[in-house]
């Protein structure tokens, strides 16, 4: 598939402090693509160095294939839906879809059907005349992306778009902006600091933390098969539970001192790597715990420390050691102080090397 | 029931206590009017008086004979539309200037990044601080080198660009979000063609209000005028207030009343007429609601 934007190697620094560190990317032509991360991880500034509105410090960019460090924002074929929309307050509905066509000299005629077709799409017939603080914030949201639709151009980048709508809103945008991309097959780079929008909505996730890209793979294997701690951690809520362990002659040995044994296909994966230290991580979901008495090759006997009742789920607290784990069931089971048993399944583990953060890799079965 | 009551009774506690604050603030606010209101209504009520009257019941704000006399001398005396027209223009050609020049200096201070911006920025807000004596006397001899003395536009010259006003819509203008110019910049939209479709309309109301300051103060300027302004039919109104004031014939006051009265009409009614349509401007901006 061809590539449409390229980064290779690229630096950005403001000062002397880096924001991003050594960045190689590829989106495909036609791709939604979420750069995902913390805020102030560097993720708006990758987006605004794709639009131009931020200049590249060192390596180089493409753009379907042409070296873009340089080409002003206005000669990339981009649009922009920005977090506060950037609608213009003076202008009507109409005038803001308009304006870039109106700049460009487009004729008349083909302006009033290209704002038509997008006013139809995104449901704004009968509020052409209106002004943007006439609007509810969702109306106002989909006026930008209006705006940036009625352009055609080759990239649509936009910058945590539904961050001010309401969680109910939210929902029911994001599958508007799947539809829309459906319709039109832009490349879309879409900035958010929110996982649920990320796996909604993405192809592919880029996850950024510290300037530097963490993975970048389809939502399914970023949730199953994260690269590091960080992915591991940042994905999924609440928190998968990261355990400090110890791997020896076949057994994993935990902060209490309870162990377990692991499949051959593990000890295979972990004797393969070279990582001194091994740390474990399981999402909390993973985490299946049952009645003490019932016997298990591998298995671990807690006390319930705490209780969390989510309504449709039951999050249940129990302390290894120094270290917590969470477990989420469907159904409630024990109370607080109960014994219980975490049965562990093999599929469901992943380990990091303790030095690099980075996992190990995962057994082809299990 | 009895929560109910308890609630008015609280309700009426608070707004006792509301309406005490309130009037001490209305007293303060009451004698502060009147203080500022006073000259204006002694200069309107002296213009209707008779001279004799202006010895013999100099504080009384009611004229005794109310009479139209020293406006008639004062149309008489000087060419007082002429005079009028003459500050008109000055004023008007300096506040258009003014805004033309901060408009634009504005803009290259908020919207351009050049090296250097930050050292000319700072020299042009120091000559804030530069006391117009000082500048006089160089402004002068430009002026009469350039043969514009006794002229209205040697009047309007060294006025038509400040730094105040630059200063004033450099403020308002880095109060437009970023994003909003950024989405012209990503249309190649022209500099000139964002000023005019973005930055001025977000900004108006400021231009407005700025505007009739720089006009108010070119309509009271007094000082630089007497300097370059030598034939009568070339006076502005400040100079023409002065004729009643000073020479040797004595203080006409009913006169030098009703001149001020005049010089004051035409600013209120244009700040009467501007203010209603400034509270409009300010209401129609405001970006999230």
């Amino acid at each position: 598939m061809e590539n449409s934007i390229r980064f290779e190697n690229v630096d950005k620094t403001y000062g002397k402090t880096p924001v991003i560190k050594s960045l190689n990317l590829n989106v495909q032509k036609g791709e939604r693509i979420i750069l995902l991360g913390p805020s102030g991880c560097g993720k708006s500034t990758i987006l605004r160095m794709i639009s131009g509105l931020e200049t590249i410090s060192g390596g180089n960019l493409y753009l379907n294939d042409i070296l873009a460090n340089e080409i002003d924002p206005g000669d990339r074929s981009i649009a922009m839906v920005f977090q506060n929309y950037a609608l213009f307050p003076h202008m009507t509905v109409e005038d803001n879809i308009a304006y870039g066509l109106n700049i460009n000299k487009v004729p008349k005629a083909e302006v009033a059907s290209r704002v038509l077709e997008v006013l139809k799409i995104l449901n704004l017939t009968g509020f052409e005349k209106r002004l943007p603080r006439e609007l509810s914030g969702g109306q106002r949201q989909r006026v930008a992306l209006a705006r940036a639709l009625v352009k055609r151009a080759d990239f649509l980048l936009l910058d945590e778009p539904l961050s001010n709508l309401d969680a109910q809103l939210r929902g029911q945008a994001r599958k508007e902006l799947v539809n829309i991309h459906e319709m039109y097959h832009q490349t879309f780079v879409y900035v958010t600091h929110d996982q649920v929008e990320a796996m909604t909505i993405g192809n592919r996730i880029a996850l950024v933390n510290g300037g530097c890209l963490q993975m970048l793979d389809t939502p399914n294997n970023v949730y199953r098969h994260p690269a590091n701690i960080f992915v591991a951690k940042f994905i999924g809520s609440p928190s998968t539970n990261i355990l400090h362990i110890r791997y020896e002659n076949g057994r994993v040995y935990l902060a209490d001192g309870q162990s377990f044994p692991l499949s051959d296909a593990w000890v295979r994966q972990i004797e393969k790597s070279e990582a001194k230290e091994l740390v474990m991580g399981i999402r909390p979901e993973d985490v299946t715990v049952g009645r003490p008495d019932v016997t298990a090759e591998a298995s671990v006997s807690f006390k319930v420390s705490y209780v969390e009742d989510y309504g449709n789920r039951i999050g249940y607290y129990f302390k290894l050691g120094e270290e917590e784990v969470i477990s989420i069931m469907p159904e409630s089971i024990f109370g607080l102080g109960d014994d219980a048993k975490w049965f562990i399944n093999y599929a469901k583990l992943h380990f990091f090397d303790a030095a690099t953060e980075r996992s190990i890799g995962d057994p082809e079965e299990y | 029931m009895k929560t109910k009551q308890n609630e008015t009774q609280l309700f009426r506690v608070n707004s006792h206590s509301k309406r005490k604050s309130d009037l001490k603030w209305h007293i303060i606010f009451i004698v502060v009017v009147i203080l500022m209101l006073y000259p204006i209504v002694f200069a309107v009520s002296t213009s209707f008086k008779t001279l004799q009257e202006v010895y013999s019941n100099s504080f009384g704000v009611i004229p005794q004979n109310p009479t139209t006399a020293a406006y008639a001398g004062v149309l008489a005396k000087i060419p007082f539309l002429r005079i009028t027209f003459n500050t008109f223009f000055v004023a008007t050609l300096v506040t258009l200037f003014k805004l033309f020049t901060g408009i634009l200096a504005a803009y290259s201070f908020v919207f351009f990044d050049y090296k250097g911006k930050k050292v000319v920025y700072f020299i042009l807000i120091c000559t804030i601080f530069i006391p117009f004596t000082v500048t006089m006397i160089p402004n002068f001899i430009t002026v009469s080198q350039i043969g514009l003395k006794d002229n209205l536009l040697g009047v309007a010259l060294p006025q038509m660009a400040d730094a105040t006003g630059i200063f004033l819509l450099r403020q308002h203008m880095r109060g437009i979000p970023r994003s909003l110019v950024e989405v012209a910049e990503l249309e190649n939209t022209p500099h000139l063609t964002r000023l005019r479709t973005i930055v001025i309309p977000m900004v108006k109301p400021a231009i407005f209000s700025i505007g009739i300051i720089f006009f108010v103060n070119s309509w009271n300027e007094y000082v630089w005028p007497l300097l370059i302004l030598k034939s009568e039919k070339n006076y502005t109104l400040s100079l023409a207030l002065q004729m009643f004031v000073s020479s040797e014939g004595g203080v006409d006051v009913p006169m030098a009343m009703a001149t001020s009265v005049l010089t004051i009409l035409l600013p209120l009614i244009l700040y009467i007429f501007c203010q209603k349509f400034i509270i409009e401007t300010f209401s129609q901006s405001g970006i999230k609601g």
